[in-house]
């Protein structure tokens, strides 16, 4: 089920409001050069937020993403610089390689997640809460604390590793020509925008979307009408896992390395983007649409407050004000629903 | 018999509680319609009626968690008014729910003193709060530690608990829902022990009960309700069983009987055989055959819809056998069940039939999805046309299947959840409770609808706690009392009083 009428039309008119007045107020926004920015700069958070929205609906979380874009991270730039793995398929099957590492790690963590939330029955919260902590380990176990992807000029395969980051950075770092954009369009943000189309069509038309609001909405009533709950929520966390995999490949290829550290945070910024977006953390309700325009929402105030040369403790004061706001609504709408239908099962 | 020395008590004196033509409506259903109760300080009154009568309504009203619509409540002959819980408290009234409301990780002394905690600037007072609690629950003859956690003392004990709460708190009235419910028969003894000697110290006691035998040696007087109107109150010495029956089953509900259609086949759709669970039910086998209509008649707990979630997969068996069609059914899940053509539309439809935040069309497709998509994509103008048809054969009105489900009301959401099952083409279907909470007119709708089913070929199962409803209905009725089958009667035989009679618990066996 989409969300209330007012969240589907308000968030986004609070975002095109945003984009208007920042366009009038400060110079250089409105520029294409400034606009393409934002959108590459919200790719990440994006699409750790969409997947994050498929948990969410079903009533879950997932904290663990952020540690996972850690832990992912650091595999694809190890597998990317790795010896064997280049000798074996050369630079451009190291980056593929390494690319599909990162994935499947995410979505591993996320069936781990799923498993023990829906087999096991333990709370979301804790369990995510766990993976979070054991995920950044990890991360750090592997590398021994330092980042991974930093060939040295005197290692044999040095050429051959530079040529594989260089692969992986055409994704995570590259652009595409438009014509009339002189700095092409990077190409993160057009996997988000692949990912957020193919999320909302999951969600709207599959089965197994459906299946994902259903057990969100009311999870004992899907359970009697013979719904895979279980199946149904180990889905949505390889899904968020996977979403999270895929966001750290796009990292290291950005970056050109992999760090233990990477992704500090993001968990919570995914979650709030997603709630801003309108997804109601009581579950049942909520869009892929909704972490896109949350995630840009973010996006446009970060870029927004940082042209306008505002301290970046200001920018977090800022974000936390409109987590809030999007909080109090979600808890508004859920009111009036309470009361349309008070009075609705009174006539 | 109630004890000569309360006689004594009776002066001319106000009496202790007086409501007065209390009415308490709710959405589509008048729960308590002008209800007359006087309560004397030293007596006890017991309040009978069966599931729906108005008993917990007007419970809630003397506790102070309802308020009426109409009428008036005196204590000592002066009005009252209470907005919360806490004021009748305040005034010496408790009541103690069948639900215990104890905080079990809470030692008894904490609980006991929960909210009236004795303490010198915010520093709770131990001292004192172990030395009246202690005290208190001597006079009520526990013999427990008063620092052990209320969750690891039994039933009885827990309700001495409160007892004693209401002790430390001065209460002049005690209301009681259901207390022997869960009590042995040592205990109920000495729980009617301590009512005696509350009632010696002059409290008023109201006692609600189905137990009839109890009843006749607890109660001084006795009210009954019946669909939410006092039919009955007298002293207990002036009606026996036979009349209390007659009283609480009444006469003015009535359905028309809407009989079957077709003879039902004489092989059993399904035979279960001695099952078993816990402690919620044991022993109990029964037989549906399709084209036929069975009843499920009992009180409240007395574990109907824990066999029938047993039997759609929801909950899962100790003990026994079920076959389905001739071959062996055990279901693991209602999944399991569904695709064996079993389907269980459960009591509460706001939290277990329905998902309330989708549509009309999204919930009646719930079930069958797989139906309406291929490759796992929904194929929508499918989706639809089902959806509107089985909404119309189930008669919703409005037949709009765009509608998100928590905005209608409880007849068409059940509708709703009907045309989700009819959908499914099921077997056996399972009604629990299909018409509470719903206005008389869709009821008999409902009645049309279930009767179709039977004669379209289908099993039935129906629980009802309306008496009529299950008589109107059933071809044939299953009595349960206290977790076990209590009889069977033919719907030729079956009168309301012969299932109430069977329905109803026996005196304790010692």
């Amino acid at each position: 089920m989409k969300a209330p009428r007012a969240a589907r039309f308000g968030v986004p008119l609070a975002l095109a409001g945003l984009v208007l007045v920042a366009g009038v107020l400060i110079p250089g926004f409105m520029s294409r050069a400034n606009l393409t920015t934002i959108l590459l700069h919200v790719s990440i958070n994006g699409i750790i937020a969409l997947g994050c929205t498929f948990v969410i609906i079903t009533a879950g979380i997932d904290l663990s993403v952020g540690s996972v874009v850690g832990f992912a991270g650091v595999l694809t730039a190890a597998t990317l610089t790795s010896g064997a793995v280049l000798r074996l398929l050369g630079p451009a099957g190291a980056a593929v390689a390494a690319g599909l590492v990162g994935i499947a790690a995410g979505a591993a963590v996320g069936l781990l997640n799923g498993s023990v939330v829906s087999r096991l029955g333990v709370a979301p919260f804790i369990v995510t809460l766990a993976t979070m902590t054991a995920a950044r380990g990890a991360a750090r176990l592997v590398t021994g604390g330092v980042p991974i992807g930093f060939p040295d000029p005197g290692d044999p395969l040095y050429g051959g590793k530079v040529a594989a980051l260089d692969a992986l950075h055409a994704v995570g770092g590259g652009r595409i020509p438009v014509p009339g954009l002189p700095t092409g369009f990077p190409v993160p943000a057009l996997v988000m925008l692949a990912l957020v189309a193919a999320g909302a069509f999951i969600l709207a038309r599959t089965r197994f979307g459906r299946h994902v609001y259903a057990v969100g909405g009311n999870e004992e009533a899907s359970r009697l009408s013979g719904v895979a709950v279980a199946r149904i929520k180990l889905g949505t966390y390889a899904i968020s896992g996977g979403c999270a995999g895929l966001a750290a490949v796009l990292l290291v290829g950005q970056l050109r390395s992999g760090g233990p550290d990477t992704g500090m945070l993001y968990e919570l910024n995914a979650i709030a983007a997603a709630v801003i977006g309108g997804t109601s953390l009581f579950g049942g309700i909520g869009t892929a649409y909704g972490a896109l325009t949350g995630a840009l929402l973010i996006g446009v105030l970060n870029n927004g407050l940082d042209l306008l040369g505002v301290q970046s403790f200001w920018q977090e004061i800022a974000k936390g004000v409109i987590i809030l706001l999007a909080v109090l609504f979600d808890v508004w709408m859920k009111r009036a629903d309470a009361r349309r239908r008070a009075r609705a099962g009174r006539t | 018999m109630s004890s000569s020395t309360h006689a004594a008590v009776r002066q001319p004196a106000p009496p202790l509680l007086t409501l007065s033509a209390v009415t308490k409506r709710f959405p589509g259903v008048v729960a308590l319609d002008a209800v007359d109760l006087t309560v004397h300080a030293g007596r006890v009154h017991a309040l009978i009626g069966e599931n729906g009568a108005g008993k917990s309504t007007l419970l809630k009203i003397v506790a102070g968690a309802d308020r009426p619509d109409a009428g008036t409540v005196e204590l000592d002959g002066k009005p009252v008014r209470f907005s919360e819980p806490r004021d009748a408290l305040n005034v010496g009234i408790t009541v103690i729910y069948q639900e215990l409301s104890l905080v079990p990780q809470l030692d008894a002394e904490a609980n006991i003193f929960l909210g009236m905690e004795p303490a010198r600037h915010g520093v709770l007072d131990r001292r004192t709060l172990a030395g009246r609690a202690r005290e208190a629950l001597r006079t009520l003859g526990a013999n427990f530690d008063a620092g052990t956690p209320a969750g690891e003392l039994s039933v009885a004990e827990q309700q001495l608990v409160e007892l004693a709460r209401a002790l430390a708190r001065d209460a002049r009235l005690i209301a009681l829902d259901e207390p022997t419910a869960a009590l042995s028969h040592l205990e109920t003894e000495r729980l009617f022990e301590q009512i005696r000697n509350l009632c010696a110290r002059g409290i008023g006691v109201i006692f609600v009960s189905h137990r009839l035998e109890e009843i006749r040696r607890i109660a001084d007087e006795i009210t009954v309700l019946r669909d939410g109107r006092r039919v009955f109150t007298g002293p207990a010495t002036a009606v026996d069983d036979a009349g209390l029956i007659r009283h609480m089953v009444g006469r003015d509900v009535e359905y028309a009987r809407l009989p079957s259609a077709v003879p039902s086949s004489d092989q059993p759709l399904l035979e279960a055989r001695a099952l078993g669970k816990g402690r919620s039910f044991a022993d109990v086998s029964l037989r549906v055959r399709r084209g036929e209509i069975v009843g499920l008649a009992g009180l409240v707990g007395a574990g109907r819809t824990e066999v029938a979630r047993c039997i759609a997969g929801a909950d899962t068996l100790d003990a026994g056998t079920m076959t389905l069609a001739g071959a062996p059914y055990r279901p693991s899940s209602p999944r399991d069940a569904i695709t064996r053509g079993v389907v269980y539309l459960p009591e509460d439809r706001k939290t277990q039939g329905l998902v309330l935040g989708m549509s009309v069309r999204e919930n009646v497709t719930l079930a069958t999805l797989q139906r309406f998509s291929r490759y796992g994509v929904i194929l929508l103008p499918a989706e639809r046309a089902a959806a509107s048809r089985q909404t119309i054969a189930v008669e919703l009105r409005p037949p709009e299947i765009e509608r998100n489900a928590g905005t209608l009301s409880g007849g068409n959401q059940q509708k709703v959840v009907l045309a989700k099952w009819l959908l499914a083409d099921a077997d056996l279907l399972i009604f629990d409770e299909p018409t509470r909470g719903v206005d008389v007119a869709t009821k008999a709708e409902l009645h049309r609808l279930i009767r179709a089913l039977a004669d379209a070929g289908k099993a039935v199962l129906v629980i009802s706690s309306e008496l009529p409803e299950v008589l109107a209905l059933a071809d044939r009725i299953v009595v349960m009392r206290e977790g076990r089958v209590a009889g069977e009667l033919p719907a030729s035989a079956a009168t309301a009083e012969g299932v109430l009679a069977l329905a109803l618990p026996a005196a304790h066996a010692a």
